[in-house]
């Protein structure tokens, strides 16, 4: 990767001298060069790169200084020199001007040689996480950054004010039964990890200095890097694109582990993901179980007012809502067939109530949140049914969306 | 160019001097109404030193706020508003009317002209302006910006900065664009049309080439960054979505057009200075400056390639990967002929004989400090590099190194250099040197350490860090730096107000000057010369003062025949 000896002499020297401080320079990291360390490719990459250029920056600025500064003290006019009325030179006008273009080529080529190292992440080490074929969300046309063989761990990185959240995605298609974690991103050592950054209010960039460059998350747009750890580690970073007040405080950090230990936080994640399912369903059951005593309680307590449940009409309620009290319309949002309504905001209740007992669609209406569907998320639906609805209108309401469903 | 006048010589001896047909109006009322481009010029100066004042206040408050880890000194959202304050008022209330300010007093007096082309005009850039600025201050009283002086969206949108901060910001860049827009349109014309007879394009002042270059890069951009806040305006409140990705916009639309102004806003704030360098140099070293031809084709190269890199501020956003390779190419091209320049100035000093009052300090200063500024250029141009530096206080050191090293510094010099022009007065040279010996050291110390501060992980615009890779020292040696800095420029303006009643009288021509302005009284009258010789050279003055000694001598030897 070092730059072919060139036939000019002075760029040749100029080369040598580059090379000489390198070294220097690694003396003082993090004062004169970008923070390394993480051991990925890309990093070090960025670096060498970054060292090439201060080489050749130190060398001009040393040169054209000192030539200022010789001439200031050399020429000054207490020394009783005698102003040389010269207007130019063409050769020297030609000797920068190709001198400067050389530099510049010079350095361009080091950066081509250098992309393929810092853009295209290598496969996976073999005491790396053994990875499944390309899995990642279907997030724009342009494809992550994937290694040769097509095996990396991909990880959704999505900006929000003013917390990363991270996703990796499994074959579950639905992104909420993905394991997930916020701040902290945690992946295995001598693995290639692809990163697909995003953002969901505000623009973002995704920068840990140690694993190599930033890149932005634009809301509307998918970025995509990638890094192969071999050190373990913490390695520190933060949002890099003023993103609001909390900007300072929106810090991300990566922790590498060995790929056991990976397997074993991965497992453990997915498991926190299960009992919290489990626990909701149990808090749903539960509520059934009490709208259900409070149902055969009902008759006795309502013996009287029986009357007005009849004139409570439930398909009315199904497709106008009750504006009054700030009932929002079910059907403004929900498809149903029997009341004609066709929305997609939420799940379609001609297939998820099918077979639901009454009980579960009360419950369902009452605590939009016990149960999510699949796709759905939570705080959508509005929670307010059991205040803006009258327990007569409820009852109508359930009793018409189950016979709509189920046909009772 | 046109050559009809009358030959010179048909007025005799050229003198240096020039009376003014009418008695000088004097009173504020006079200065209001003034459409003399000397005095809107000197308002211009003025106004923009106030902001300044302001600018370089709001630039102490957050060095406090940064002089510690962790600090609680002030709050996120005035932090916020602070630095976008600090930039919008250092770029468009200082520098721009201050370069204007400049322009408009020596433009007119370098090409022999009498005024501008459109006088009227002029004074609406000037009032313009000075709206522009109480129009975004206005917004003090309520809540500022706090986006930035790139107001990036969708953070400047309604939904992330509800307050009229952002408004006040959209109409000061309206107002000062404008501005900006029918002052560069006045100086195209007055160059184009009214130089002096004899003047032809390789004559003319290198400054003068750079205010054209630069009124050419203002006519290209400004209607780019009007329509570009037009459509956040009425994104906030006309409900349409530009840059509302979820309807479809999109914030890269916003970065394009603000950096397709913003790039050529670095050159159109540079430029000046490269010509105002290129004017003193020759002047105090006593020898032509070296390639004038190489400068002005710098200037025009720097123009033309400046305009087509505006994506190198964009290399950290999804953008096609040929973009970024040729974006990366095209911004190093501009090194080129930026090292053309700074050769030339160096070979301009070369054998030379060179003085060092104050205004040369400050050229060297500018040597020096842009040259850094440069070489730091190709590390962020270098997009696997900018990767890393991008948004750090790299960039922040960067930034400072051009547009305080190649602006401010030029300005300054242009100032001690031009001041006895427009005050017939000398500044102070003793005051002024240790003014600039602080403003230079200052400097050095507040920039130099923070790309120290961004390479170990510093991103800008963060009201509070950790103390974690020494970040806490770098930015304690940072902020002592910017009051030693802060203490330069107020012994400058103290040196400006004692000057102004106590400085020693100037005379026309101080410096044994190289051009036009130099022919005519300190300050000059309103039509600036009676008598507008005929330019033979780049260095009219020098010509001139050869003729009169030429005739000085013919007449003493007449002398001595008649007495012998």
């Amino acid at each position: 990767m070092t730059p072919r000896p060139a036939k000019n002499g002075i760029l040749f020297g100029i080369v040598v001298t580059a090379a000489l401080l390198i070294p220097a320079a690694g003396a003082f990291a993090g004062v004169i060069a970008p923070e390394s360390g993480g051991g990925t490719p890309n990093a070090e990459a960025i670096r060498s790169l970054y060292l090439l250029i201060f080489g050749l920056g130190c060398v001009v600025f040393f040169g054209v200084g000192g030539l200022i500064v010789w001439t200031l003290v050399r020429y000054r006019a207490s020394t009783g020199a005698v102003a040389e009325q010269v207007r130019g030179n063409n050769r020297l006008e030609v000797g920068w001007t190709v001198g400067a273009a050389l530099l510049l080529v010079l350095i361009s080529v080091v950066t081509f040689l250098k992309l393929d190292q810092i853009k295209n992440p290598p496969n996976s080490s073999a005491n790396g996480l053994a990875t499944p074929q390309n899995i990642s969300f279907n997030t724009g046309p342009a494809k992550p950054s994937l290694p040769p063989n097509g095996r990396s761990l991909n990880i959704d990185v999505n900006g929000q004010q003013y917390i990363w959240r991270y996703t990796y995605a499994d074959t579950d298609t639905n992104n909420l039964n993905n394991v997930f974690s916020y701040e902290q991103m945690v992946v295995p050592t001598n693995t290639t990890i692809s990163l697909s950054i995003r953002a969901q209010d505000v623009q973002h960039s995704w920068w840990i200095p140690e694993l190599g460059g930033k890149f932005d998350a634009v809301p509307g747009y998918t970025n995509y890097t990638w890094f192969k750890i071999t050190k373990p580690g913490v390695y520190d970073g933060q949002c890099a694109e003023l993103c609001g007040r909390g900007h300072a405080t929106m810090v991300a950090s990566v922790k590498a582990v060995s790929p056991a230990e990976f397997k074993l936080w991965y497992a453990a994640q997915k498991a926190a993901i299960v009992a919290s399912e489990k626990e909701a369903a149990t808090a749903r059951n539960a509520l059934v179980a009490k709208d259900a005593a409070a149902l055969k309680a009902a008759p006795k307590d309502a013996a009287a007012p029986a009357a007005p449940v009849a004139a409570v009409d439930g398909k009315e309620i199904f497709v106008a809502g009750v504006p009054a009290t700030g009932a929002l319309a079910c059907g403004s949002c929900h498809t149903l067939k029997d009341a004609g309504t066709n929305a997609a905001v939420g799940p379609s209740l001609d297939a998820i109530l099918k077979g639901q007992s009454a009980a579960m669609i009360k419950a369902s209406i009452l605590n939009p949140n016990a149960i999510l569907s699949k796709g759905f998320a939570a705080n959508i639906m509005p929670a307010n049914y059991g205040t803006s609805l009258t327990k007569a209108q409820l009852d109508a309401l359930v009793k018409y969306v189950d016979q709509a469903v189920n046909g009772k | 160019m046109t050559t009809t006048s009358a030959a010179p010589t048909t007025q005799g001896i050229p003198e240096l001097v020039a009376s003014s047909a009418a008695p000088r109006p004097t009173g504020w009322l006079s200065w209001l109404m003034s459409t003399d481009h000397k005095r809107i010029g000197i308002m211009y100066i003025v106004a923009s030193w106030m902001f300044l004042v302001i600018g370089g206040v709001e630039a102490l408050l957050i060095r406090l706020q940064l002089a510690v880890p962790d600090n609680t000194l002030l709050s996120p959202q005035t932090y916020n508003a602070l630095f976008t304050m600090h930039g919008t008022t250092m770029v468009f209330l200082f520098l721009m009317p201050m370069i204007a300010g400049i322009a408009n007093y020596t433009v007119p007096l370098m090409i022999g002209a009498r005024d501008m082309a459109f006088p009227k005009l002029n004074a609406l850039g000037l009032w313009l302006f000075i709206a522009g600025g109480l129009v975004f201050y206005g917004s003090l009283l309520f809540s500022p910006a706090e986006c930035g002086w790139t107001c990036y969206a969708p953070l400047s949108e309604t939904a992330f900065s509800p307050s009229n901060g952002v408004d006040s910001w959209i109409f000061l860049v309206h107002l000062v664009g404008v501005s900006s827009f029918v002052g560069a349109l006045n100086i195209f014309v007055t160059v184009t049309n009214m130089r002096a007879p004899g003047m032809s394009w390789g004559r003319v002042p290198l400054f003068v080439w750079t205010m054209l270059t630069q009124a050419i890069l203002l006519i290209i951009s400004i209607p780019v960054i009007a329509g570009a806040v037009t459509l956040l305006l009425t994104d906030r409140h006309f409900g349409t979505h530009f840059y509302d990705p979820s309807n479809g916009g999109s914030p890269l639309l916003w970065q394009h057009l603000f950096w397709f102004f913003g790039h050529p806003e670095v050159y159109i704030l540079v430029l000046p200075g490269f010509g105002v360098i290129s004017e003193i140099l020759p002047v105090f070293s006593r020898k032509p400056i070296f390639g004038y031809k190489a400068i002005v084709a710098a200037t025009l190269g720097i123009a033309v390639i400046g305009t087509l890199v505006w994506a190198h501020h964009m290399f950290t956003v999804p953008l096609p990967f040929f973009l970024m390779i040729f974006f990366m190419l095209g911004t190093y091209l501009v090194a080129i002929p930026t090292g053309v320049k700074i050769f030339n100035w160096v070979f301009t000093m070369w054998r030379g004989a060179i003085e060092f009052p104050v205004a040369m300090l400050y050229a060297i200063g500018f040597l020096a400090t842009f040259l850094l500024g440069g070489i730091t250029g190709i590390f962020l141009a270098t997009f696997p590099v900018d990767w890393q530096l991008h948004d750090t206080y790299f960039v922040v050191a960067h930034f400072h190194y051009t547009i305080v090293g190649g602006a401010v510094f030029a300005m300054m010099a242009g100032l001690y250099y031009w001041f006895p022009k427009m005050t017939g007065r000398m500044m102070n040279e003793k005051l002024g040197k240790v003014s600039f010996a602080l403003t230079l050291g200052g400097f050095w110390i507040t920039f130099l350490i923070q790309h120290s501060a961004g390479l170990s992980g510093m991103p800008r615009r963060v009201y509070e860090y950790a103390d974690v890779n020494n970040l806490g020292l770098y930015n304690m040696i940072s902020t002592i730096g910017s009051f030693i800095l802060a203490l330069g420029v107020l012994l400058t303006i103290i040196n400006i107000l004692q000057s102004l009643k106590n400085g020693a009288k100037a005379g026309p021509d101080p410096w044994r000057g190289n051009t036009l302005e130099w022919f005519t009284p300190s300050p000059p009258p309103v039509n600036n010369f009676d008598v507008v010789p005929r330019v033979r050279s780049v260095e009219p003055m020098q010509d001139i003062r050869r003729q009169i000694e030429r005739q000085d001598r013919v007449g003493e030897e007449a002398g001595v025949g008649a007495g012998s």
